[in-house]
């Protein structure tokens, strides 16, 4: 009974529970000059149905949080870096009018308060919350940054989606160094949950690149997007050789053998253009897509089927799986 | 009624060609503002108009209330329209409208924008709103900072675009539709700053501003190259903003139908500064020709160049029957760039489409991915939904990275060199409904007359002729290597055309194709022009002096590269604008 009593007032641990946000703008017959149509974050519920949270916003690029406060998000927006708490209803512009329209961002997991975001004119960091703000792209020579990532394994190390390649540097951004996709406008760049030595980078045109040597370089990694756009990336956190890549032209395509070969997953998806694809960590095989000023569509199976599942017209930049705070 | 006695007041006065004086301008616009057709309908502009004429304020209160409830929507534009209102207001909105405007401060983000003039706006609304409400926490705001964290992050954004504007130039620079929106925050400023400062700084900014577009007017309408230009503006030059301006601040030309855009309400509605008398001078006397120079910037290169902002280098010749006005070609600005173009007077210039130029029609995702974050697969479709002709191989705007320009006075030589597999591998040239005498000499000169400017054109290669929708025709020539050169002299200076044809055909003319396209011609003024594509132009010999090219120069505005400091000029007039010690000083008096 005694036990029972302790085990009473413990934290009870529960199966992880995440909320899918999105980054979000309706643009179907948007024209520049009329009332923006509902655009910025949107949250999915427990019923599955869509809920707008905060502020109308067009411009909004990127999600991230840190895994000790889930409940804080960070997001990359046209007017700067915000901080997002209370379920996404309360924003706080984190930076000023040094940097505009900011196209990624990452969280150090390794470093607290510490995050950096790419912008069009360079990158920046903060190392107390966003209290001040560093630039952190004086060591390249071309500033525009489409993608930022943090090695999830060491602080300071960070790789960057530039206009002329994937950088790298070691030191928190006092130096940078190519790492590869040489000449190409890097488009995203993630770091496989399963093998942190493992990097994928997109670009425009030039296909995906990757990397098995921790980031250190990288190298094409085959036809898929050659000619066309990949706009994002998403590794399976179930299946470590599963990855869904989505793009202009070539829709969603899922390689199951860690990006050695890919399938092409279109299959009841309105058109091919496809702007951001994600797993969902609590549901095997289920997987989100975002097509161009159509909707969301879902799938159970990995793709090999989809249904529409909201955000009609919209165009989802990013989206993210947000762990829920731990019920007590 | 009180708008029907504006309108006729304009209507009657500018029919007899008289203007009324600049407080009577200043009047008619607001009452024309304070009532509009439809009462039911009243804007944002409308309440405050109301306001500003103290006039009966309960339905305007009510309808601001509603305005608000309904959600606010423009971004950095709501902003401009709302802070008159809380301006002034001076108690005569109820509480309750007033705490509705206060709430949408903090209920409504406004987009920053991607725009040298959206940030302005933003800017200059928000220290004026934090000024209003002081002392509020961030949560008052939708920023979620403080209103003393809005005021300084505005103040230091605002002084710092004036220190570049002073500096190196506007990067949206001289749009005969933007500027507007550079006149109306400088006017809040001069207007509503409480900061001496400030106040000081916007009023000089106003000066400034006038004079940039006071050398480059002919009768109200802006002339030369232009940051940007909407289709129909770009033909029709007198529909543009810069008309009004023109009419309001210098009782010049004819306003657009009459004043309509609430840009030159909003400026009247705050300062109503009315310029200097050296101002309505420099723009008003065109007694005696003249070449003006400026400097700018391009718009914010994010990719592609190792430079953010490059260099755009103008020359404006301005005498009383015309303009030539031009860049150095290349892409400085995104879909809305005006290189070059003649621009002839006429006595009333509503409908008529008294300029000619030409252009590459450029279209391409690396313009667009230069200057904006768009991704590249819905840029053109994104851009195309506002800017129609964008992508269009008809096009009459729009900048080129294979156009390059040369003027010297009232000469100009465009080459282009269009690379093999460019997306619209030709040229289009405007030529007016509104030319008369047009004539294609079998010399390969075409002669043609606007109002009492006689001009001359040399395609480099052969062309054919389309129709324009509206009027005029299209001079089409889909040759890669090719190029205009255009000669332009004041009908008084010849017997008759055909004199003017003789001169011209007198004058030395050297043109090759390969392996570039190059020009020698001696210009009706004397001139030695040569110029060889993507090499530096030379005149009488001497390579064009980049390095040393003004900020502004010419009789009647001066000002160095870094010097934040302008010289207006005329006669033994001298007004000194020192932005470094916020200093004015005036000197001389009316020759």
């Amino acid at each position: 009974m005694r036990w029972l009593l302790i085990l009473a007032v413990l934290p009870l641990p529960v199966t992880a529970q995440y909320t899918l946000y999105a980054a979000m703008a309706t643009t179907k017959n948007y024209v520049v000059g009329t009332p923006l149509p509902p655009s910025g974050i949107f949250l999915k519920s427990a019923d599955g149905q869509w809920r707008h949270a905060g502020y109308n916003h067009p411009f909004i690029t990127a999600l991230d949080y840190s895994i000790s406060d889930p409940a804080t998000l960070y997001a990359s927006a046209g007017n700067g870096l915000l901080r997002i708490t209370g379920h996404g209803e309360r924003w706080k512009i984190l930076t000023g009018s040094e940097v505009t329209e900011l196209r990624d961002l990452a969280v150090d997991p390794n470093a607290a308060g510490t995050i950096y975001f790419g912008h069009s004119a360079g990158i920046a960091v903060t190392h107390d919350g966003g209290a001040t703000w560093q630039d952190i792209s004086a060591g390249l020579r071309r500033k525009y940054t489409e993608a930022i990532r943090v090695d999830r394994r060491r602080s300071g190390v960070l790789l960057a989606g530039m206009e002329q390649g994937v950088f790298r540097s070691e030191d928190g951004g006092k130096s940078w160094k190519l790492a590869g996709a040489a000449g190409f406008q890097v488009m995203h760049i993630e770091q496989s949950p399963h093998d942190a030595c493992f990097w994928l980078a997109s670009t425009q045109g030039g296909g995906l690149f990757a990397s098995r040597d921790c980031g250190v370089s990288f190298e094409s990694n085959g036809n898929l997007g050659v000619g066309q756009n990949i706009y994002d990336i998403a590794f399976d956190p179930a299946l470590p050789d599963r990855i869904a890549v989505a793009g202009w032209g070539c829709g969603v395509a899922v390689s199951k053998d860690g990006g050695k070969t890919w399938v092409a997953r279109n299959s009841g998806l309105p058109r091919t253009d496809v702007w951001s694809v994600i797993f969902d960590p609590a549901k095997r095989d289920r997987i989100y897509a975002s097509v161009q000023e159509e909707a969301l569509y879902v799938s159970d199976n990995a793709g090999e089927t989809w249904t529409k599942d909201g955000l009609e017209g919209s165009m989802v930049l990013r989206m993210k799986f947000v762990p829920d705070p731990v019920r007590k | 009624m009180r708008r029907l006695f504006a309108l006729f007041l304009l209507l009657s006065l500018s029919a007899y060609g008289e203007t009324p004086a600049f407080e009577q301008r200043v009047r008619s616009v607001i009452d024309l503002y304070a009532h509009p057709r439809d009462p039911a309908r009243l804007g944002y502009m409308a309440i405050a108009a109301k306001l500003w004429l103290h006039e009966d304020v309960k339905s305007p209160s009510q309808q601001l209330e509603q305005l608000l409830a309904s959600g606010p929507s423009g971004d950095m534009f709501w902003m401009f329209q709302v802070i008159p209102i809380a301006y002034l207001d001076r108690g005569q909105l109820p509480e309750s409208s007033r705490k509705a405007l206060r709430r949408a401060w903090k209920t409504y983000m406004p987009y920053r924008g991607d725009t040298e003039n959206h940030w302005l706006l933003y800017y200059t609304c928000l220290y004026l709103a934090a000024q209003m409400w002081p002392d509020e926490s961030g949560e008052q705001w939708f920023t979620g900072k403080s209103s003393e964290e809005n005021l300084r992050e505005s103040k230091e954004w605002i002084e710092s675009w004036v220190r570049l504007t002073t500096t190196r130039g506007q990067g949206e620079y001289d749009s005969p539709h933007y500027m507007g929106v550079y006149m109306l925050p400088m006017s809040y400023l001069a207007a509503w700053a409480k900061d001496p400062a400030m106040k000081k700084r916007a009023s000089m900014m106003l000066d400034y501003l006038i004079a940039d577009y006071a050398a480059e007017n002919l009768d109200g309408i802006y002339v030369g190259a232009h940051s940007r230009v909407y289709d129909r503006q770009a033909v029709e030059k007198w529909a543009n903003i810069s008309s009004d301006f023109g009419w309001v601040l210098f009782g010049l030309g004819r306003p657009m139908s009459p004043v309509t855009d609430s840009f030159t309400a909003a400026y009247l509605l705050a300062s109503a500064y009315e310029p200097p008398e050296i101002l309505r001078h420099i723009a008003t006397d065109r007694s005696q020709p003249y070449t003006h120079y400026e400097r700018k910037r391009t718009r914010h290169r994010w990719r592609f160049y190792d430079e953010q902002d490059g260099q755009v280098y103008k020359t404006t010749y301005v005498r009383r029957e015309y303009a030539v006005g031009s860049d150095q070609g290349g892409i400085l600005q995104p879909i809305q760039q005006h290189s070059w173009d003649v621009t002839w007077a006429v006595p009333d210039p509503r409908g008529v489409q008294n300029t000619l130029f030409t252009i590459q029609p450029y279209s391409s995702i690396r313009e667009l991915q230069t200057f904006f974050t768009m991704a590249p697969d819905s840029a053109v479709d994104a851009v195309v939904r506002s800017k129609k002709s964008y992508d269009s191989p008809d096009k009459l705007v729009g900048g080129s990275p294979y156009e390059k320009i040369f003027q010297d006075q009232d000469s100009v030589i465009v080459l282009y060199d269009i690379p093999v597999g460019t997306r619209f591998p030709h040229i289009n040239g405007f030529f007016s409904k509104d030319l008369t005498a047009l004539s294609e000499d079998a010399s390969g000169w075409i002669f043609a007359r606007g109002g009492d400017a006689l001009i001359a054109c040399r395609p480099l290669q052969p062309y054919i002729w389309k129709p324009i929708e509206g009027g005029g025709k299209r001079m089409f020539s889909p040759y890669l290597k090719n190029g205009m050169i255009v000669q332009v002299a004041a009908a008084s200076e010849y017997a008759d055309m055909d004199a003017f044809r003789r001169a011209i055909l007198a004058l030395p003319l050297e043109m090759k194709i390969e392996p570039v396209p190059e020009v020698r011609f001696r210009s009706l003024r004397g001139r030695a022009m040569e110029f060889i594509y993507g090499q530096t132009p030379r005149v009488d010999g001497r390579a064009l002096d980049y390095a040393h090219w003004p900020l502004f120069g010419g009789p009647f505005v001066e000002a160095e590269v870094d010097s934040e400091r302008l010289v207006l000029k005329y006669g033994k007039m001298r007004r000194t604008l020192d932005f470094r010690t916020l200093r004015v000083t005036d000197l001389g008096a009316v020759p």
